[in-house]
């Protein structure tokens, strides 16, 4: 009974990103070889491009080892729970965001873009389009910065109304 | 001086008005973090870990230890009554623990959880007072080599533990120690693979990785995925045991015990075996095997604690070594090191009044644990009906509050989004993060040892298996390679992982 593990077929999707790790480990590879490379040799007896070098080359054959499994693995995956609608323009536009986020952040202080964030982050996850996602989302920023920057003290960017 | 006095002194202090207000904050915010879905004692506690910056290091010390206890209690919650567990630690919980609270039997399940968890915590804390000053005393004789060799044992043991196989676990791990290379070599002071960026010359934190590894890539997944529509299991009256759960219950808590701290205690990785072999042995033990799969009360006791007596094992490479084993203990590798603390040998005679106050916080919080939840499971419970959309939206603030706290640049905000980037991957790939947390965390101490003991030898890699010590862990890193291909009970956990999934 333990034993009938391995013939269940897996999600293609989980096979698809298994690929597109493992062919990410092997760009990962490249820069660290790349950079450890041109690291200069120093008076050290171990110098620092030591152990990127190996870790370059380990992370290359890893990720050849996924592309190769995830190649083997394709033709017997079957569609697993289906993804929501739009699903990939979801991601995107939850990263343009904490981009925006990050951009904003010392521009509009804290208050106003951490509301933003919740804001965009909740309509996105399916939240009603209501007023309230706003107040939530301005209630908690406000406590946060309180919290944190008053009370705390971890200095948190003010913006242009001082909040 | 003997460890007793010693602990008697971490009471005193523990036991003052202030620290033990921190104790209480501690414990209520870790519970109610680690009560929401998704979120598990890792991600808890370095969501939270910005809050304990500015306090001095025994403060911060104090509530960190309740954030740590407090996020493992809310777990547990959390897979009794919505049956999403935070970590594959509390997965085996909600297995019997989720079925248990669809028959209505919610408050017995979490008041044998509780219970179980505190006595499991008290036996832990307990057997670690005693076991950490003779391992650290043990510790002093090594070198830079056993130090390699001991990383080693943790590297390999925690991939091929955690998660689907032994090559994604080991991805992960390259992938953790990969983004532990950035940043400007200690011992050469050459940057490496920083790109002329001046604010990743100090590395990336520690912080921002967990917190976008764990929190990014759940909220996320939550896009690809959509929040479905989980159940709160409804939770009538108090959570207390009746005679005869009680009486099925504690021989699976000392057994739990029993397996979780010594297992927890090796400095090998996986942290969460005992909760799989705990499930397993009370399955063979237990006199009611037909409600096993539906409920049985032994199948929450054993494993919760295991997983509690583990997390106090944990503490013992973590606090006398300096090896960290789970992502949890990564996490709690940082907070030690931003309070100016340096777990290893020496942190028990140069911050000994420190670690004992730690000591003796974690039974204070494990008593206010026992005392808060028991009444107060039910305004938990309550949390839990905070609809996903607002959990995760908040989660996110969290998450960038964390990052821009522990880094302070826009860099680190969109370094935030990028390794959130990659956790998605990884988790939609089914490639476990936590080997990558610990591997971020070990990395830099292992080369920074391996560095030394070639150095020392001048170059000679001999050095590396020069005492009986290193040979026996470099044996044991072979074995640990091999061993999870034949041994059934790694067979096992997969086959529960698969179902839980």
């Amino acid at each position: 009974m333990a034993d009938e593990l391995e013939p269940v077929a897996v999600d293609r999707h989980t096979v698809l990103a298994t690929a597109v790790f493992g062919g990410l480990l092997l760009v990962g590879a490249v820069l660290v070889i790349v950079d450890a490379v041109r690291l200069p040799t120093t008076s050290a007896v171990v110098g620092p491009a030591a152990v990127p070098l190996p870790i370059g080359v380990a992370l290359g054959a890893v990720g050849a080892g996924l592309l190769v499994d995830a190649r083997r693995k394709l033709s017997t995956a079957r569609s697993g729970a289906p993804w929501q609608p739009r699903a990939g323009l979801r991601v995107l536009a939850l990263v343009a965001a904490l981009v925006g986020f990050a951009l904003l952040l010392p521009l509009l202080g804290y208050v106003v873009t951490a509301t933003g964030l919740f804001v965009a982050a909740a309509l996105l996850l399916g939240a009603p389009r209501d007023w309230r996602v706003v107040a939530w989302g301005w209630a908690l920023a406000a406590v946060v910065f309180l919290v944190f920057d008053r009370l705390i003290g971890l200095t948190l960017p003010a913006g242009p109304w001082g909040f | 001086m003997d460890g007793v006095t010693l602990l008697l002194e971490g009471f005193a202090s523990a036991l003052t008005p202030e620290h033990l207000l921190w104790a209480l904050i501690g414990v209520t915010i870790g519970t109610a973090v680690g009560v929401l879905p998704g979120i598990g004692p890792a991600l808890t506690v370095a969501l939270l870990l910005p809050i304990t910056f500015r306090l001095e290091p025994s403060s911060a010390l104090i509530m960190f230890a309740g954030i740590y206890y407090g996020g493992m209690y809310g777990g547990s919650t959390t897979s009794i009554l919505l049956n999403t567990p935070g970590e594959s630690a509390s997965m085996i919980s909600a297995l019997e623990g989720n079925k248990m609270a669809r028959a209505g039997r919610a408050a017995a399940a979490l008041a044998t959880a509780a219970l179980g968890s505190f006595v499991a915590g008290t036996i832990g804390t307990v057997a670690l007072t005693f076991l950490a000053p003779v391992v650290a005393d043990f510790a002093t004789g090594f070198g830079p080599p056993e130090y390699v060799a001991l990383m080693a044992v943790a590297f390999v043991t925690v991939s091929a533990l955690l998660g689907p196989n032994l090559l994604k676990g080991l991805a992960s791990l390259l992938v953790g120690i990969a983004i532990g290379l950035i940043g400007i070599d200690a011992q050469t002071g050459q940057p490496r693979l920083t790109y002329g960026i001046d604010a990743l010359l100090d590395g990336i934190d520690v912080v921002i990785v967990v917190v976008a590894l764990f929190a990014l890539s759940e909220a996320f997944g939550h896009l690809l995925t959509g929040t479905g529509h989980s159940t709160v299991e409804p939770l009538r009256g108090p959570a207390v045991l009746s005679r005869s759960d009680f009486r099925r219950s504690w021989p699976a808590w000392l057994r739990g015990t029993a397996l979780g701290f010594p297992i927890g205690s090796l400095p090998a990785g996986g942290a969460e075996v005992p909760t799989f072999l705990s499930y397993a042995a009370e399955k063979r033990l237990t006199k009611h095997p037909e409600e096993f799969g539906r409920g049985a009360i032994e199948g929450v006791a054993g494993p919760e604690a295991a997983n509690n007596a583990a997390a106090a094992g944990v503490l013992v490479p973590l606090l006398t070594i300096g090896l960290p084993t789970s992502a949890t203990a990564a996490v709690i590798l940082t907070a030690f090191q931003s309070y100016g603390l340096q777990p290893g040998p020496q942190l028990f005679s140069e911050s000994g009044e420190l670690v004992w106050t730690l000591v003796a916080s974690l039974y204070v919080g494990n008593v206010m644990l026992l005392v808060l939840n028991l009444p107060l499971v039910r305004m938990w419970a309550r949390l839990l009906t905070i609809p996903a959309y607002a959990i995760y939206a908040g989660v996110l603030v969290f998450a960038t509050l964390g990052a821009y706290a522990a880094g302070g640049t826009t860099v680190d905000l969109l370094v935030l989004c990028g390794l959130g980037l990659l956790g998605l991957l990884m988790r939609t790939a089914g490639v476990p993060v936590a080997p990558a947390v610990v591997g971020l965390i070990l990395g830099p101490l292992a080369e920074q040892q391996l560095r030394r003991a070639l150095t020392l030898s001048e170059g000679d890699p001999s050095i590396l298996v020069s005492s009986p010590i290193t040979v026996f862990l470099w044996i044991v890193v072979v074995l640990a390679l091999l061993i999870p291909l034949v041994l059934p009970v790694a067979k096992r956990r997969r086959r529960a992982l698969t179902e839980v999934r």
